[in-house]
């Protein structure tokens, strides 16, 4: 049943696309594929992308790392710690292209900073460096999340001891702290390359026509000259890359940890591992960067409020109104997937880590690694795929919802999948044997120990499955029709037409579900956990 | 109070592929009794089958060969669940998610008994074992002590045919160790249940077993009271692991009736239970204990000359040189006892009569 679901919504759409790639009018081959990769603006497309993903990579690490050092190793004041966890989750909630838009408010033809404020005319925001920034400040997060529980598992009677045997604080950090670090940076590397490859709404809003990336290509290839087959093979360029960092992730870089990352804290206070003077510096960074984060999203809430930003200041509720009448289908056509998607999301994920964790089966292994293909490929090839797999017979799904829930639950509830693995891994087998002692059965012991522990991960893959379908939009942006349309499409468009507020509108209402959903969703996991019980892993971790 | 029963455990083996050694035996052909109310230690060194025995018996592992009894049934087919056992975890294994009264419950309500009844037994056990009040805390509010007696309580509110404990003690610290060895020890007598203790601690094992069996490499290669083990070890192996002992060499120089005798340092000293087929002439080693040992200042039959010593309060421990051999000698302090120096020449009397031995062939 599971591999039926699989092979119908992960394999098939892949093959579809790589049928329509290497076949053409006079049987298989790849001439017609090579000859679309020839073109010189597509071959710049590709080398673009990988720039810009390189840049982001590690713009985005050093970012993520100054603050995962900052808040693990510096003993931060309490408030301060929490205002970093605050402002890295902000972009991790929004829309991927919520700063871009921020971006274009502060520094587009109108924008507050270079328009009103220096009264620059003619400045052109679109581009390398914007798309760069806005990339980096929405992808940090992701370093973050990864670098901190490296960071904070760090024993810090290591760093003593280097220290003790008379190495400096910046030695100690260069030979000790920074090396076992090391796997962590290059995994935050890598997942911020593939983020940054894969976003299309991005480029799509700030890089402009003077900086092409792949995903935009391929989406104009499809959107604009209806030429799906180039798409395909466009969006094919970007798989590449996409296979190789999946693949150096996983096999290398797993196997490079130095550091175990348990629940289990340290005990003792950390030490401190930075001078007061590098200290200082450290929070200002963190502060700046907190502070331009916090500047870009009070400036999105800002705009929506506003009759036009930079032209017209005076307070207005016409955005909203006009997202609750002309946009209020999208929002309900998003609320209606992302409320379908969740529990499906959810029950996927518990059900397959279960059976990967904890059953022995043949084929396993495959199942688990065909169950992570449509997490690993760019949203642009997922996308594409389906709409290739899907537009035709025998399975014609495009123009409904159920595309679109498809997609999300396959794409995004492997999270949950990995969650259950890694709690399944927590939970020692003498705690289903001291059950089974007792005299439950392997059905009472399934029910009354190991499912309610495992009810933290369910939670946990429907949070991110009910946030990436609020926020999403590389895959779905194809797989939207008249019939069911998404927010963040909507938004997109509203862009391209240059209505910012309600663009603006739109994006703090998504901001808002998502924060409420995930409020919910913390306080049912709060009911659910013992006291005194480990913490539940972060909502967003992985 | 309780239907306990005694075990069989009758020519089991388990096997299991390594890595590099290819196969091997976690357990080879164990055969082990227990009596009903018995309580039963397995004493070894990591890795020599003691936990896999136990998970056996458990019923968490199946034997490769052998039957396991319990009482006059064969429950060597018979999974975990069916098997009435209480088992005591390493780790304690409680119900991270479940409150301590739910831990303790959660065998009674498998077994579908009606609420009162539940209520009521879970606190008897939960007063017997010193934790009333705690119902409604859960486990990671508890010490480890604390966590200790909940999955002792967990495992005896059942009424289990047996009680097993894989290492109950190795998580907590030296003083709660003996406490709770003690209070384990009392509990199995009130309640007269068939126990199997799993250690790796002997001084542990000798305070709580009526019996305790020593295993090594899969097998057993000793069983017996704690005094026999200690007095009467039949191989090197044992003598060794339990308490601390001094192995001299010594040459069968005649018998004296039943007795053997025996010459080592140039002492002589009786051998009551000598191997069979020993002759003069054969070298054998006596089993000397530490604590057998005479020491006096000045010099006699056999003098040594102190090489160190440790004062460990109640009691102080000298090394000594001895002709060719170095030799641990303990005395108790008895407060006016004499204290040799290190480096003072002091002579040595060996107990007369009631030495072990261990002969040519118990190497192991």
């Amino acid at each position: 049943m599971l591999w039926a679901l699989l092979a119908l919504f992960v394999l098939y759409p892949l093959g579809a696309m790589f049928a329509r790639i290497f076949r053409d009018d006079t049987g298989f081959g790849i001439a017609g594929a090579l000859a679309t990769l020839a073109d010189a603006n597509q071959v710049r497309a590709f080398w673009n992308s990988l720039l810009l993903g390189t840049l982001v990579g590690v713009l985005g690490t050093v970012a993520g790392f100054v603050f995962a050092f900052s808040a693990a190793r510096t003993k931060l004041p309490r408030w301060m710690a929490t205002a970093i966890d605050a402002a890295v989750l902000l972009p991790l909630v929004s829309p991927p292209f919520t700063a871009a838009i921020a971006m274009i408010f502060s520094f587009g033809p109108r924008g507050l900073i270079t328009y009103e404020l220096l009264g620059i005319k003619g400045f052109t925001v679109y581009g390398l460096g914007s798309t760069l920034f806005s990339e980096a400040l929405t992808y940090f997060p992701i370093a973050y999340l990864t670098l901190r529980p490296i960071l904070a598992a760090i024993d810090s009677n290591i760093e003593g001891m280097a220290l003790s045997l008379g190495a400096s604080r910046w030695r100690v950090f260069r030979t000790v702290t920074l090396p076992l670090c090391i796997p962590g940076i290059a995994n935050a590397f890598l997942l911020l390359f593939a983020a940054s490859l894969a976003d299309f709404a991005t480029p799509l809003i700030l890089a402009g026509n003077s900086f092409p990336v792949l995903p935009t290509q391929a989406y104009l290839q499809i959107t604009g000259l209806f030429d799906l087959r180039g798409g395909a093979v466009l969006s094919f360029a970007l798989l590449v890359p996409a296979l190789a960092v999946f693949a150096l992730q996983r096999y290398w870089v797993s196997r490079r940890s130095y550091v175990t990352v348990t629940g289990k804290g340290a005990g003792q206070a950390p030490f401190d591992s930075a001078a007061p003077s590098v200290r200082a510096l450290l929070l200002a960074a963190c502060a700046a960067l907190t502070l331009a984060i916090v500047y870009l999203y009070a400036l999105l809430l800002y705009a929506s409020v506003v009759v036009a930003l930079g032209a017209n200041h005076a307070l207005t509720a016409q955005h909203y109104k006009v997202i609750f009448t002309e946009g209020l289908k999208a929002i309900r056509d998003t609320l209606i997937i992302a409320g379908c998607a969740m529990p499906l999301g959810g029950l996927y994920g518990i059900l397959l880590g279960y059976l990967v964790a904890k059953r022995n089966f043949p084929g396993r292994g495959a199942m688990e690694l065909v169950s992570m293909v449509n997490y690993a490929l760019p949203g642009t090839i997922v996308g594409i795929a389906y709409l290739i797999a899907f537009n035709d017979p025998p399975v014609e799904l495009t123009g409904t919802a159920l595309i679109i829930v498809a997609c999300y639950v396959f794409r995004y509830g492997p999270t949950g999948i990995r969650a259950t693995v890694a709690l399944l891994q927590q939970i020692d087998r003498s705690l289903e044997e001291a059950s089974q002692g007792l005299g439950a059965s392997s059905s009472t012991t399934f029910r009354r120990v190991t499912l309610p522990l495992i009810l933290p991960a369910f939670f946990a893959g429907l949070g991110v499955v009910f946030i990436r379908s609020m926020t999403a939009i590389s895959a779905t942006i194809f797989l939207v029709s008249i019939g069911w349309t998404l927010i963040t499409v909507k938004i997109l468009d509203n862009m391209t037409e240059l209505s910012l507020g309600p663009a603006a509108a739109f994006s703090v209402l998504v901001v808002a579900i998502v924060f409420a959903v995930m409020a919910a969703i913390s306080w049912m996991l709060s009911l659910l956990r013992a006291p005194g019980a480990a913490p539940v892993p972060s909502l967003l971790g992985g | 109070m309780m239907a306990a029963t005694g075990i069989r455990v009758e020519g089991v083996s388990k096997r299991y592929t390594h890595r590099v050694k290819g196969e091997v035996y976690a357990a080879r052909e164990v055969s082990l009794e227990v009596r009903t109310g018995e309580f039963v230690t397995l004493l070894g060194p990591s890795g020599c089958g003691k936990t896999t025995t136990l998970r056996m018996i458990a019923g968490f592992e199946r034997p490769d060969e052998g039957r396991i009894l319990l009482g006059d049934q064969d429950v060597t087919g018979v999974p975990a669940n069916r098997r009435n056992i209480g088992f005591v975890f390493q780790n304690y294994a409680l119900f991270p998610h479940l409150s301590i009264f739910e831990n303790v419950a959660y065998g009674l309500r498998v077994r579908n008994e009606p609420d009162t009844e539940i209520r009521r037994q879970v606190g008897a056990v939960l007063d017997l074992v010193g934790l009333a009040g705690y119902e409604r805390q859960f486990p990671a509010q508890l010490s480890g002590g604390e966590q200790q007696r909940v999955a002792l309580a967990r495992a005896i509110v059942i009424r289990p045919r047996v009680l097993l404990f894989d290492e109950p003690l190795s998580n907590l610290d030296a003083r709660l160790r003996v406490q709770m060895r003690h209070e384990i020890r009392d509990l199995q007598q009130r309640l007269a249940i068939t126990t199997v203790y799993v250690t790796h601690d002997q001084e542990e094992a000798m305070a709580v077993s009526d019996r305790i069996a020593v295993m090594s490499e899969g097998t057993i290669v000793q069983e017996g009271s704690a005094e026999d083990l200690y007095h009467r070890p039949a191989s090197e192996f044992v003598a060794r692991f339990i308490g601390r002992v001094n192995l001299v060499a010594g040459r069968v120089v005649g018998f004296l009736g039943e007795a053997l005798q025996v010459e080592a340092l140039g002492a002589r000293v009786r051998v009551r239970e000598a191997p069979l087929g020993a002759r003069p002439g054969d070298t054998l080693r006596l089993v000397l204990r530490p604590e057998a040992i005479g020491l006096s200042a000045g010099s006699g039959s056999v003098s040594a000359t102190v090489l160190a010593r440790t004062f460990l309060g109640e009691k102080i421990e000298y090394l000594v040189r001895c002709g060719n051999e170095t030799l641990h000698v303990t005395r108790h302090n008895t407060g006016g006892g004499a204290i040799f120096a290190e480096g003072q020449a002091v002579a040595l009397r060996f107990p007369d009569g009631d030495v072990a031995v261990l002969g040519p062939g118990s190497e192991a």
